[in-house]
């Protein structure tokens, strides 16, 4: 009874110190921001309203567009179309990855196609995409699976391809055949550089989605960016460029942060209080 | 009655012959030591016997229900807690939950690990409690054979001896075998009932020699005794401390 009580405790203490790391790094996040508003302010006054539009202007057109559905909608079909578009290259990615990193044959086979496909500019694969599929979703799922993939790739394999081997011969030896040593141990060894790629992918999606939507005209974040240069109203296109980091930062934290905090329990044991961060 | 036999077993690494002719026999409750220098193939012939390597000729029998592996290095997982670690084998299992947790309790117990040890990472862990922690992990699968690989070299001499005590202690009821491999000669003729010689060359067991009485009951002056002689006067182990690095693996 103690003993678990005790246990109880110090998980809840553990918890409790994560919570605090979280909001001391918003903290830091927040001096950052109010660092940003300044030099944009600077601008503002030097450059004039039609050039850049002062941060609080900016915040009060956030305001309206937080107010009109209209907006919830554009910015939802944005969100929807990344998130898509990053499952589908993180799906993809890795299982392609961790495939090659098993096996050196196609490794050699895949890793040239994967340099030619880092060569290509993205705007050609947008241009290309738009011409199979016109302004849809699949336009813009397909320029996120393009422009992401070889970075997830080379995540996934290089996870594999660096793992402890002596992990594999001990799972072995305990009588794990290639099926549960890949479940328990080569899997869990490819987050360390799986994940770094994925967080990577994941602001990629975002970044490349709004480029595509504009670039094809296919509504969303994107869409709206397009009509705000037709219009001139640069308020109007900053604060779409706001929405648009504030989705990749909410998806961040919701999404990326807990998942990683979690897999990197252990690296964080080791550290003292006074190191960690 | 042997639980673990080998008979004319012969490996080879990309045609360069390791082992040639390996005749071996473990008994029921008995450890046997494995000695020779490095390279010579032992870590390779444990691993033939445990099954993870098919020999290139020869026949391996073994009667018992279940083995465990001691490495040098510990190979833990670093990602999971000591308890996590030891728990591994068991989850390989297919055992349920509430049992596996009394089995990690009991052989973290036989390794004197409290439970405060238990929810640490390896990596906040000191050497010789890593060892322990795999050697708990090997215990909790209730393994009747035990294949040890130069499970304490990294350690230093006091450690070693107080490791050496806790497999002497965990084979004391005979109902556990096992393979010892090592390349210090004291440390097998603290542990082990019988030490086989490995030639340099693998060709064969140069030499089989039991040891008197118990591993429990050997004093430190009869093991002293025991390993100047046999340095001196048994021609077995005259290679034993010979090193070609051009050989390690
Ligand atoms: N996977 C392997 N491929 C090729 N040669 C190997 C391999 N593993 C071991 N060897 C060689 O086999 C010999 C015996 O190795 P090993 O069994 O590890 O020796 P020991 O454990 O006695 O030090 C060494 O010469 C080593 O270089
Ligand atoms: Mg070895």
């Amino acid at each position: 009874m103690s003993i678990s009580l005790h246990a109880i405790a110090s998980h809840l203490a553990l918890r409790a110190g994560r919570v605090l790391q979280f909001l001391w790094s918003g903290w830091a996040g927040l001096a950052a921001i109010c660092l940003l508003a300044a030099i944009w302010q600077a601008g503002h006054e030097t450059y004039g309203p039609f050039i850049l539009t002062s941060p609080l202007e900016t915040l009060r057109v956030i305001g309206h567009l937080v107010a009109d559905p209209k907006a919830w909608s554009i910015a939802s079909l944005t969100l929807q179309r990344a998130l898509t578009g990053f499952l589908l290259v993180a799906g993809t990615g890795s299982v392609i990855g961790i495939a090659a990193g098993y096996s050196p044959a196609s490794m050699r086979l895949v890793t040239p196609l994967i340099t030619v496909l880092m060569g290509v500019p993205p705007i050609a694969w947008i241009v290309l995409a738009m011409i199979w599929f016109g302004g849809s979703d699949a336009t813009v799922r397909t320029v996120i699976l393009v422009s992401a993939l070889p970075v997830v790739f080379l995540g996934a394999a290089r996870g594999i391809t660096t793992r402890d081997r002596l992990l594999d011969r001990m799972a072995e030896a305990f009588g794990a055949g290639p099926i549960r040593r890949f479940l328990t141990i080569g899997l869990r060894q490819t987050t360390t550089t799986l994940f770094p790629a994925l967080a990577l992918a994941l602001g990629t999606s975002f970044k490349v989605a709004v480029m595509a939507e504009l670039l094809a005209n296919a509504g969303g974040i994107g869409g709206a960016l397009a009509d705000a240069r037709v219009n001139l109203d640069i308020a109007q296109a900053l604060a779409w460029v706001v929405i648009a980091v504030i989705l990749l930062i909410a998806v961040e934290y919701t999404l990326v942060q807990p998942v990683k905090s979690e897999i990197d329990r252990w690296r964080h044991a080791a550290q003292p209080w006074g190191v960690k961060r | 009655m042997s639980v673990l036999s080998l008979k004319n077993v012969s490996h080879a690494y990309l045609g360069r012959t390791i082992l040639d002719g390996i005749d071996l026999d473990v008994a029921c409750g008995e450890i046997v030591a494995l000695v020779g220098p490095s390279g010579c193939g032992k870590s390779t012939l444990a691993h033939i016997a445990a099954g993870l390597t098919e020999p290139k000729s020869g026949r391996i029998t073994r009667t018992y229900k279940r083995h465990a592996m001691v490495f040098q290095d510990p190979a833990l997982m670093p990602w999971a807690t000591a308890a996590g670690n030891i728990d591994y084998g068991l989850r390989l299992a297919g055992m349920g939950r509430a049992a596996r947790q009394e089995y990690v309790m009991a052989a973290a117990a036989q390794v004197a690990l409290v439970p405060d040890d238990m929810e640490k990472f390896p990596i906040e862990l000191s050497g010789g409690m890593r060892q322990r922690v795999a050697i708990a992990r090997a215990l909790a699968v209730k393994p009747e054979f035990i294949f040890f690989d130069e499970p304490f070299t990294a350690l230093d001499v006091a450690l070693r001896r107080r490791m050496q005590n806790l497999v002497m202690d965990i084979c004391i009821d005979g109902r556990l075998s096992g393979l010892f491999i090592t390349h210090d000669l004291y440390e097998a003729a603290r542990v082990a009932h019988r030490i086989a010689v490995l030639d340099t060359r693998g060709n064969g067991v140069l030499g089989m020699r039991t040891m008197a009485g118990t591993p429990a009951q050997r004093s430190d002056a009869a093991i002293f005794d025991w390993v100047q002689t046999a340095l001196e006067q048994d021609t077995a182990f005259r290679h034993i401390h010979d090193v070609d690095e051009r050989q390690l693996a």
